[in-house]
């Protein structure tokens, strides 16, 4: 997944204008593709019965539910839960890795060749059905299952971010000071913002990803356990609704935490 | 010994460290938790000795290849028509693109199953909508890096718009059309996994549920290890190479 990039504001910057390509009629265009959509989608799911195809409304009321009744707020709630502390575990062991890569140079090989490969390979869904084995039904074990995937990620960016700190200005900073914890938090953490910030960025977009899939076997709370819940007795309105609830919790995660941190930590450039 | 040497050597004896204590570990829990290293190297042979192991690791395979093509295409046609077209930009990369992103892949194989039934178009289908906004991003970093004064150049050179695409577009996109490849390459075993247990009839996914219900661990982790040393293997013997081939031979540009 080489395809993320790490962090770099310029790259953005560009994005930007690409995007600003078509002024507003590209905004017309856009959106009334969405529009579109959700007709086609509308017609068709009248033809349709509702195991196959449910409509969008019934989907959006159910949607709704998901995040009102209280019975199914304790699920969306559940799987919220483990995603933010998994990816906060995340961090802290991948950037716990990376750093010990940079610290001790004789573990480079091991942390890069043996651990990061290793993990990197590893499909997610036998994580998934090995947890089950070790934890039994337990959050424990979806969080361990989310943890183990988005080692890699964090792994990858802060070791990147590591790299990038400029060796000169440590050691102007340890001619100043001897103690370490001065040098980390005045030094260190501060170069190191930008990444934490792409770091977070990536897990907390591949955590959404990958909650449903970690709760599908290890839970018997959460969306994923909805999910598969609805499955079992073909219910496509649950199925569609658990889906959007990601792709809503995702955005507003994404739109309302992470943007806001992004910008406010961005390096100037 | 210099520090490159030594970090081989650590790393070495990282992988002989874990395999010990993998075997200790094994021989201490019961082997439905863990099986040992042998009973899991002997169901990694067992793949390639039963005709119809083989036949379904081929059949993942097939999926992944069918897979990748579908989405390269989709997502090279896309990303270009996004970008002779700036209108739909927007559209692309601003509306489908997130929602693809977003979209759990798992949601995607059952609800397909619904649709479809339990076959391989059903895999095929979950698993190029898991690959597609990777398509897209790659290419469309590749495309807003188009040398701009090259094309300008080109034009005023009297080139066609045909040739300017192929003699200038193709060869600029072709790093980023590798990447693509070798990250759909990489997520699509994953997600292949997936989608084979839950929409599958065939495949190493639908071996692996096999297994799991049967709670054989040690055909769930030979299954598994197969799958991480054919991917690292292919990524790193096949795909690294070629990689480094395709950006020197275009680096010129």
């Amino acid at each position: 997944m080489s395809s993320i990039d790490t962090a770099p504001s310029e790259r953005r910057l560009a994005a930007s204008n690409y995007l600003a390509g078509g002024g507003w009629a590209a905004r017309v265009i856009a959106d009334g593709a969405v529009a579109a959509a959700l007709l086609a989608w509308w017609l068709a799911s009248r033809t349709l019965p509702d195991f196959v195809l449910p409509g969008p409304l019934k989907v959006g009321a159910d949607l709704l539910t998901l995040f009102t009744s209280p019975a199914l707020l304790a699920h969306t709630g559940a799987s919220t839960a483990r995603v933010v502390l998994s990816v906060a575990i995340a961090l802290a062991l991948g950037g716990g890795l990376a750093w010990l890569a940079r610290a001790v140079p004789v573990t480079e090989g091991i942390v890069q060749e043996r651990v990061l490969v290793f993990l990197n390979s590893f499909p997610s869904l036998g994580w998934a059905i090995l947890a089950v084995i070790w934890f039994q039904v337990s959050t424990f074990s979806v969080v361990f299952v989310q943890v183990a995937i988005l080692i890699p990620f964090c792994l990858v960016n802060l070791g990147e971010g590591l790299a990038q700190i400029d060796e000169e200005i440590v050691e102007m900073g340890r001619s100043f000071t001897r103690s370490r914890w001065r040098l980390l938090t005045r030094i260190v953490l501060p170069l190191l913002t930008p990444y934490l910030v792409a770091a977070l960025r990536i897990s907390y977009g591949i955590g959404w990803k990958i909650a449903l899939i970690s709760e599908l076997f290890g839970a018997d709370t959460g969306l994923g356990y909805l999910m598969i819940q609805a499955e079992t007795v073909s219910n496509a309105t649950r199925v569609f609704a658990t889906c959007f609830a990601i792709v809503v919790l995702f955005t507003l995660g994404e739109k309302l935490v992470i943007d806001p941190l992004a910008r406010r930590f961005a390096r100037p450039s | 010994m210099t520090p490159a040497h030594k970090q081989r050597l650590a790393a070495h004896a990282f992988t002989l460290g874990a395999l010990a204590l993998w075997l200790v570990y094994s021989r201490i829990v019961p082997p439905y938790q863990m099986p040992g290293p042998l009973p899991v190297a002997r169901g990694m042979a067992s793949f390639f000795a039963d005709r119809l192991a083989l036949g379904q690791l081929l059949l993942s395979l097939g999926h992944v290849a069918a897979a990748i093509a579908v989405s390269f295409l989709l997502g090279v046609g896309l990303a270009l028509l996004a970008h002779y077209v700036p209108v739909l930009r927007l559209l692309v990369y601003g509306r489908l693109t997130p929602f693809l992103n977003s979209f759990p892949g798992i949601g995607w194989t059952l609800l397909v199953v619904l649709w479809f039934g339990l076959n391989d178009v059903t895999v095929i289908f979950a698993v190029s909508a898991v690959l597609l906004p990777f398509a897209l991003v790659n290419m469309r970093e590749g495309l807003q890096s188009l040398d701009g004064e090259l094309l300008e150049m080109a034009q005023s050179f009297g080139r066609s718009r045909w040739g300017r695409f192929r003699k200038i577009v193709l060869p600029s996109l072709a790093p980023f059309m590798f990447a693509t490849l070798r990250v759909s390459f990489g997520v699509s075993w994953k997600v292949t996994l997936t989608a084979e247990l839950f929409g599958g009839n065939g495949g190493l996914g639908y071996l692996v549920n096999v297994a799991r219900q049967e709670i054989d661990t040690a055909l769930i982790f030979a299954a598994i290890a197969l799958i991480v040393l054919f991917v690292h293997a292919t990524d790193r013997y096949l795909l690294t190479p070629l990689q480094n081939h395709v950006f020197d031979r275009y680096r010129a540009l």
